[in-house]
């Protein structure tokens, strides 16, 4: 700064261009050497990259959780009005509508448009669990610190979200891209792929997954909310089955029934948070929370203010005799509301509608009844009547209602379907996955339905996904 | 006798002058005072004493060549006897710089000499006659305005000294006068300052005229430099205390809505607390928002409150996404001037963050003079207004039509229809209420106390303020919104003028607890059908009428709050070492802090559907928010003045740093609602968020002004930043622009004009930038999801690219300033032209790559351009009447020029190029309802049959055409009456699209339905209605709402504010101020429109602005 002294006998030597040159010399050089790291912030405590996250176990963890958490709690598979529950209840024959709802109403009356903002959300999250799923795949497989034992269970963990969801999307839409890298310019242009690929695809994850997964499960508690190899197993059995390769369901569902043995005898324990016929289920955000099934599904006065159990549904459970009593999954699985208006029931598989100080019911996503009843089917189709009629009894014996008549391959198949619609009911769309898979929907929904059309078989490709993306074009017929 | 008579002149000098010569004149300036230390005059305008005098080489000379010197370096005349020095000895003089004051005490150490400065810079000089001694005089008189009255606290003074006085309550003045040809001079505040010489005058009285049209003393404030409305080379519009009392709002924006030209203000509730949207000359980026940087007293003030936003926590946005405004935390009563920068010229200096325009608020000062205390109370009711909406008979009318119409009757409607239709089957059909009075048709009141002390000396300035408002709210409910506040200011500067200190504090809190959005009640208001049942039943309690409907009161019961308090410390030090040299440094601080919290209580649930455990799903969300912001901006300021040159340098630099902290809990469960804020009481607590963020930022900034011959301006501005939100190597960036005037009123050929009494014409170009981009968006990093999975979970919050940068703004203005009739009528003309690239967006992306954008530098261009016309004229101007016009008008036009590969991009249907970026989305054509089906029909544009999103091609552009002010002001007497109307010519959203259900669903619709179809042959303009189970009228309603039909025409003029005031005269009152005020905010609009409020560009769920009447009284002594 000498130089911005005046002095008095110097002064009139400087020129006044040089003077501004002096003046402002220092001062940049000062301001901009000394300061150029001012500009460099560190993430905040709550933020980490990405490389950093894979780097311990904790934090890789922490990113399957947050899968998880998402999975629960938005989303295809959440018990909430954003899950295939509700909304494919609605869809077929399950669920009656009481609220004014017009995103309800459509999917109640098969009005679906391209545009609906609900199947585009279901669309999003579910992408965006993929790439999550996809971001631990990549991660993991980067990680130098990670031991090899985490790497493998944590990469068999996100294949087989991967896989899962891609399996429901394929069934909701049809041919859809599969997504495996996180790469954005890749997947802002994917084109949908055949659905035999799809499947190819899926079914592929989901071995690659079981080998990578532990044997046993490794949740905390013993809890079943982290996948091990029998759940990959489930749901490689649901994708046979989907697939109609009846000899691999009938091999997998074969897997899971004989490691876990025979189904809980108490209709009122199935959905128990420690019921021994879970296979896969979802922890509650936090104790004392219990399901979002339950807390939507269930209602102490009527008129409901948002939704019941269709009659249809209701009179489908199989009345008692003076010999034979009914249909106990209708004393215990379902609840009847009456007072002078009306008669109403509702959904009561889970019995908490409010938090309860310790949680006593978990989202139960994969149970092993389902398997019984993909391995009756893959039996009958394989040309196994009796294997077959042994697993719906196996269902049936539990529900308090005697062995099935069905003899022939065709009256099996459909003792098969009926008692998928009791013992599922209002669980995450068996009943319009079913109905589509067993090519029974048109006949079924027809009838009810004033907007049926036979292309509502799929749902329609997000209107704005095909604007940003149109090599997802063509639309799905119909819309 | 012979007078020796010099004036200086430093033309020749100039012209043939030697580099030393030069020099000289770069150090020469005003010597106003030397002879204080001498003659023991004290010093007072300038601190013109330090200055120096150059000496080019040794040399001995005579007094008269001394004052030779002292000419050629002065704009000073000296008058004297031609021989009055004849006897002094000479002086040595060395080659250097002398002081003035200095060089004088050598050369008449011993004289004994009577100096008088007169009035036109011509300095006396004569001997002492002690046989002829003045006799000192007194002086009395009064001072008045134009009207009369008269003024107290007006300065008087004798020229060149510090002695005067100041005129008391009624205005009066004695001073002690020394000399017959000192002259007074009388000066006030926002007068014309008058100067007379006292001769033999025993009395002078003096007629203030209000300095209107006198451009040089308007300042204008640019931020890091002042200017003058006549020197300025920028766009800078601005608004005063004088225009922000006479409206009673709580938020600055508002009351610059509709003044400044090229600034387009939307408020889009009517909500006490909640923000408004501002654009400066358009919108300049296709994302990002179009928020100005906010500099308040020097300090970068964030408009963006610290909320919990997410869904979880509703807060009370009534459907206004930009919720709450931190801009509430500044009080409209503190504030001065608004200045609104707008061209490169202006906002360049503040680079990287001047794109959208800087809005610089400056809060009030004190003033020297007596201590002055004002109290200012009103009152103000305010009310909405209401939509036509069907009655019971014409909306059940509509439901029956819609069941016939599918082929129902009442008898034999399907089950899941009777279902949702408790309005035909349970409630009374007798029954009528309009909802809109019941949810939204209450008297919101506003209550505003401002008490204020302020004075000072010479030396020390302090102003002191307090001020206390609350509002209620139109809504059932006893929520208000409060604010209070407390300002002071002291400012203090050295006896030598050399050190100068200013300091502001302010603290703002204010607590709002309106209705939380899930409220709804505006959207019931117009939705509810009218024949819903009673709110309350016999026992007053909560009707819940069998479960059929959801009681829109029952979420009063959930509690809403939010408090927020914001400090603002500034403190601006600034030392002259030399008159030419000032160091100046700003400090400033800020400490926003923001707590908030909304409870879902038992008591806000229908109780048919509660359990037993009945407090144990209330739930509460707290936030805790707190964000600090300091900055460090020393600066440099070099000026001089050199015959018809003048230059002017500044440099400066920033250090800004922003720290943000947010903590976020959710309780669920409590052992009683009443424990509900009691988070230790929670069966569950949640951490939902944690989460700090810092941002920083670094410039170098300068400034170089030249002028010539006060007529020729060039100013040069440039900047160079760092931004911590961008990736490595990415931070800095470079900014600037010139602008250049030329005043060619000054010209010789136009100098003696009498109709043109000012013409300027000005132009500038330059780049500024924008950062708007949020923090750490570089960063691919993953953050805790707030929810827990056996423990809490992370998540990739977005997709990679480190690879963006700085958007770029480049400006461009001409403007055309013209005054008429000594400036009585003036006029300014702008044109500009903003182009802004390297658009930095958020890239849509299809949801199958995981998330719904990227963030990335788009090879896009957009273009603002536009008129502005400014217009001011006094129209009338006499003892006791004034009329004042003022008029703007702003003529935009935005065209989005250039968008590399936009036919593949995602912003394909967004976006076109050649049009406005804010053009909406690809609309149907609605072609009318088809007579034969009753159906809306559309226009097919491909031809292909059918109709689908290849035929979205209408499009509609809501951005304004054209709006403007008017405002007229009439004084008279002690009246005062202002009027002032904005408008807007704009389209915007109909009602009736925002309204979600088909005609003839159980929800109330506008009475312009009533236009429907009926039977075949029928001409309507609304479909059949249909009481919902038609897909295909459901389609068809469904892209009626995404149609051409969503739009119409929402121009408007309003009369914005109204204002009468009585000031009492003050003979009454002994001299105290007391005025009494009448004011009226929108109380009149005529629009074609047919909705709430044609202003609100979005309709759905916000509640219209309210319709103010204000009363108010200020005292003043």
């Amino acid at each position: 700064m000498k130089n911005l002294q005046i002095n008095q006998y110097r002064w009139p030597s400087i020129t006044s261009a040089r003077a501004c040159k002096l003046l402002y010399v220092p001062v940049l050089i000062f301001f901009l050497t000394t300061c150029s790291d001012f500009v460099e912030v560190d993430l905040p405590k709550n933020q980490l990259t990405s490389e950093q996250v894979f780097e311990t176990k904790e934090t890789a963890e922490a990113a399957l959780r947050g899968i998880y958490g998402k999975m629960r709690d938005d989303g295809l598979l959440s018990g909430s009005f954003n899950g295939l529950g509700y909304l494919m209840g609605l869809y077929t024959d399950e669920l009656d509508l009481y609220a004014l709802s017009s995103t309800g109403e459509a999917y109640r009356d098969h009005a679906l448009l391209a545009t609906d903002p609900i199947a585009l959300g279901l669309w999003n999250s579910t992408y965006n669990q993929i790439y999550m799923a996809n971001d631990v795949i990549e991660g993991v497989g980067n990680s130098v610190s990670l031991a090899s034992e985490d790497r493998d269970q944590f990469k068999g963990e996100a294949l087989f979200i991967r896989a899962y969801l891609h399996l429901l999307l394929v069934e909701l839409y049809g041919d859809i891209p599969y997504i495996t890298t996180t790469d954005y310019i890749t997947n802002t242009g994917v084109a949908r792929m055949p659905k035999t690929l799809v499947y190819n695809q899926i079914i592929a994850d989901l071995i690659l997954a079981k080998d990578l997964l532990p044997d046993e499960d490794i949740s905390i508690g013993g809890e079943k909310v982290r996948p091990y190899a029998a759940v990959a197993d489930a749901v490689l059995a649901r994708a046979y089955l989907y697939t109609e390769q009846w000899a691999l369901a009938e091999a997998a569902s074969n897997r899971v029934i004989t490691e876990f043995g025979v189904l809980e005898p108490v209709l009122n324990n199935v959905f128990l948070k420690d019921a021994p016929g879970t296979i896969w289920q979802f922890k509650p955000n936090s104790d004392g929370d219990n399901t979002s099934e339950g807390s939507i599904s269930i209602f102490t006065s009527g008129p409901p203010l948002t939704f019941a159990l269709s009659n249809s549904l209701v009179n489908a459970f199989e009345a008692g005799t003076f010999i034979q009593p009914g249909d106990q999954r209708k004393v215990h699985w379902t609840k009847r509301i009456n007072n002078s208006i009306g008669i109403w029931y509702h959904a009561f598989k889970y019995k908490q509608r409010e938090n309860t100080g310790t949680s006593v019911e978990y989202s139960i996503q994969l149970r092993l009844a389902e398997q019984y009843l993909i391995r009756a089917e893959a039996r009958v189709q394989l040309g196994d009547v009796p294997g077959a009629q042994q697993d719906i009894n196996s269902i049936r014996n539990r529900a308090g209602l005697g062995n099935t008549t069905a003899t022939s391959v065709d009256a099996v198949l459909n003792a098969i379907l009926q008692e998928r619609r009791v013992e599922l009911f209002a669980e995450h769309g068996h009943r319009w996955f079913d109905l589509k898979r067993m090519g029974r929907a048109a006949e079924v929904l027809a009838p009810i339905k004033p907007g049926w059309r036979a292309t509502d078989l799929l749902l329609p490709i997000p209107e704005a996904e095909l604007l940003l993306n149109p090599n997802l074009l063509p639309q799905n017929d119909g819309y | 006798m012979k007078i020796k008579l010099t004036k200086a002149c430093f033309i020749p000098t100039f012209i043939v002058g030697t580099p030393k010569q030069l020099l000289m004149i770069i150090m020469r300036t005003f010597i106003f005072l030397f002879c204080t230390a001498l003659f023991g005059f004290t010093p007072r305008h300038v601190s013109s004493q330090n200055d120096k005098i150059v000496i080019d080489e040794d040399k001995v000379v005579t007094v008269d060549e001394v004052f030779d010197i002292l000419k050629t370096q002065t704009d000073y005349t000296f008058i004297y006897h031609e021989d009055l020095f004849k006897d002094f000895p000479k002086v040595q003089l060395k080659r250097g710089i002398i002081r003035a004051n200095k060089l004088l005490e050598q050369i008449l150490s011993a004289s004994s000499l009577d100096i008088v400065v007169t009035k036109n810079n011509k300095i006396l000089i004569k001997e002492k006659t002690s046989h002829i001694r003045f006799q000192q005089r007194s002086v009395s008189g009064t001072v008045t305005n134009q009207a009369g009255l008269p003024l107290p606290g007006a300065t008087v003074l004798i020229k060149g000294t510090a002695t005067g006085t100041d005129t008391n309550f009624d205005g009066s003045y004695t001073l002690t006068v020394p000399n017959p040809e000192n002259v007074l001079v009388f000066s006030y505040l926002g007068f014309e300052t008058q100067e007379i010489t006292v001769g033999n005058q025993t009395t002078i009285n003096v007629s203030f005229r209000e300095s209107i049209s006198a451009l040089d003393e308007v300042t204008i404030n640019a931020g890091y430099y002042k200017t003058s409305e006549r020197e300025r080379t920028g766009s800078i519009g601005k608004i005063d205390a004088k225009t922000i009392e006479k409206q009673p709002v709580s938020n600055p924006l508002a009351a610059m809505q509709g003044y400044i030209p090229g600034v387009n203000i939307t408020q889009s509730t009517g909500l006490p607390g909640s923000g408004l949207d501002i654009e400066i000359r358009g919108k300049n980026f296709i994302t990002g928002s179009t928020d100005p940087l906010y500099i308040v007293d020097g300090v970068p003030f964030s408009s963006e409150l610290l909320m919990q936003r997410n869904n979880a926590v509703a807060f009370p946005r009534d459907g206004n996404s930009r919720g709450l405004s931190a801009l509430n935390l500044i009080n409209t009563s503190d504030i001065e001037t608004i200045e609104v920068l707008k061209d490169a010229d202006a906002t360049a200096i503040y680079g990287s963050r001047g794109a959208n325009g800087v809005v610089l608020i400056t809060t009030k000062k004190g003033k020297a003079g007596k201590t002055k205390v004002n109290v200012n109370v009103s009152t103000s009711m305010g009310t909405v207004p209401f939509v036509d909406l069907l009655n019971t008979e014409q909306y059940l009318e509509m439901r029956l039509e819609g069941i016939v119409n599918e082929g129902y009757t009442l008898e034999t409607l399907p089950e899941n229809l009777i279902r949702t239709s408790p309005d035909l089957y349970v409630w009374d059909p007798n029954r009528y209420t309009d909802w809109q009075e019941v949810l939204i048709g209450g008297t919101a009141y506003r209550n505003n106390s401002q008490l204020s002390f302020s004075g000072g000396n010479e030396q020390t300035q302090f102003l002191f303020s307090g001020g206390y408002e609350n509002s209620s709210t139109v809504y059932p409910g006893d929520s208000k919104y409060g604010k209070a506040s407390v300002h002071s200011s002291i400012n203090h500067q050295s006896v030598d003028k050399r050190l100068q200190v200013n300091t502001t504090i302010s603290y703002v809190a204010d607590d709002n607890n309106v209705p939380n959005f899930s409220t709804r009640f505006t959207t019931l208001a117009y939705t509810l059908p009218p024949n819903a049942p009673a709110l309350y039943d016999e026992n007053g309690d909560l009707n819940w009428e069998n479960n059929t409907w959801q009681n829109p009161l029952a979420k009063l019961e959930n509690d809403f709050r939010l408090q927020s308090k914001n400090l603002l410390m500034n403190s601006v030090i600034s030392y002259r070492p030399i008159s030419a040299l000032e160091f100046k440094a700003n400090l400033g601080y800020t400490d926003q802090r923001v707590y908030q919290y909304v409870t879902v209580v038992t008591a806000s649930k229908n109780p048919a559907f509660l359990s037993n455990t009945l407090s144990a799903n209330s739930t509460v969300n707290i936030s805790n928010a707190s964000s600090q912001t300091w900055i460090v901006e020393p600066q440099m300021n070099w000026q001089k003045d050199w015959g018809k040159a003048s230059l002017n340098i500044l440099m400066g630099a920033t250090f800004e740093k922003r720290q943000s902290m947010q903590l976020v809990h959710t309780g669920i469960g409590f052992p009683s609602d009443s424990q509900i804020l009691n988070l230790s009481a929670a069966n569950v607590v949640l951490v939902d968020l944690d989460q700090e963020t810092e941002y920083n930022y670094q410039s170098v900034f300068g400034r170089i002004n030249f002028k010539w011959a006060d007529r020729y301006i060039v100013n040069l501005t440039g900047r160079r930043d760092g931004s911590s939100r961008f990736g490595p190597g990415r931070q800095f960036g470079n900014f600037g622009a010139v602008g250049a005037a030329w005043l060619f009123s000054e010209e010789p050929f136009l100098k003696e004009s009498t109709l043109l009494s000012f013409g300027k014409l000005r132009s500038s170009y330059g780049i500024t930038g924008s950062d708007n981009i949020g923090n750490y968006n570089f960063y691919d990093s993953y953050e805790t999801t707030g929810t827990s999975y056996n423990g809490s979970g992370l998540q990739p919050i977005r997709l990679f690219n480190p690879i963006f940068g700085w958007e770029e703004n480049k400006k461009f203005e001409a403007t055309v300033e013209l005054g008429f009739l000594q400036d009585r009528v003036f006029l300014t003309t702008s044109w500009y032209r903003n182009i802004s690239s390297n658009q930095l967006v958020g890239t849509p992306l299809p949801g199958t790559t995981g998330f719904s954008s990227v963030n990335a530098n788009f090879e896009a261009t957009v273009q603002n351009t536009g008129l502005e016309m400014d217009f001011r004229s006094e129209n009338i101007q006499n003892n006791n009447f004034k009329w004042t016009t003022t008029f703007n008008l702003t003529v935009p036009k935005n065209k989005l020029v250039k968008f590399d590969g936009l036919e593949t991009s995602t912003y394909k249907t967004q976006y076109a190029v050649g049009r406005p970026i804010s053009i909406s989305p690809g609309l149907y054509h609605n072609t009318g309802v088809d007579p034969n089906t009753g159906l809306y029909t559309f226009e097919d544009y491909n031809s292909d049959g059918v109709i689908n999103s290849d035929d979205l091609q209408w499009r509609e552009d809501t951005a304004p055409k054209y709006y403007g002010g008017l405002n007229n002001t009439i004084n008279y007497k002690n009246w005062t009456l202002d009027v002032f109307f904005n408008f807007k010519r704009q389209r915007g959203p109909t009602f009736l699209s925002t309204v979600s259900f088909v005609p003839g669903q159980p929800t109330n619709q506008p009475v312009s339905v009533l236009n429907r179809w009926q039977q075949v042959g029928d001409e309507a303009t609304i479909q059949r209605y249909s009481v919902g189970s038609n897909t295909l009228l459901s389609d068809t309603y469904s892209k009626y709402k995404n149609s051409n039909e969503k739009y119409t025409d929402a121009s408007f003029t309003r009369l914005r504010n109204i204002s009468l005031a009585y000031a009492i005269p003050k003979d009454l009152l002994r001299g105290i101020d007391v005025s009494i005020y009448l004011q009226g905010q929108n109380l009149l609009t005529f629009t074609k429109y047919q909705g709430a409020d044609p202003e609100q560009l979005t309709q759905d769920g916000y509640l219209p602005l309210l319709r103010q009447f204000t009363m108010g009284l200020q005292i003043g002594f």
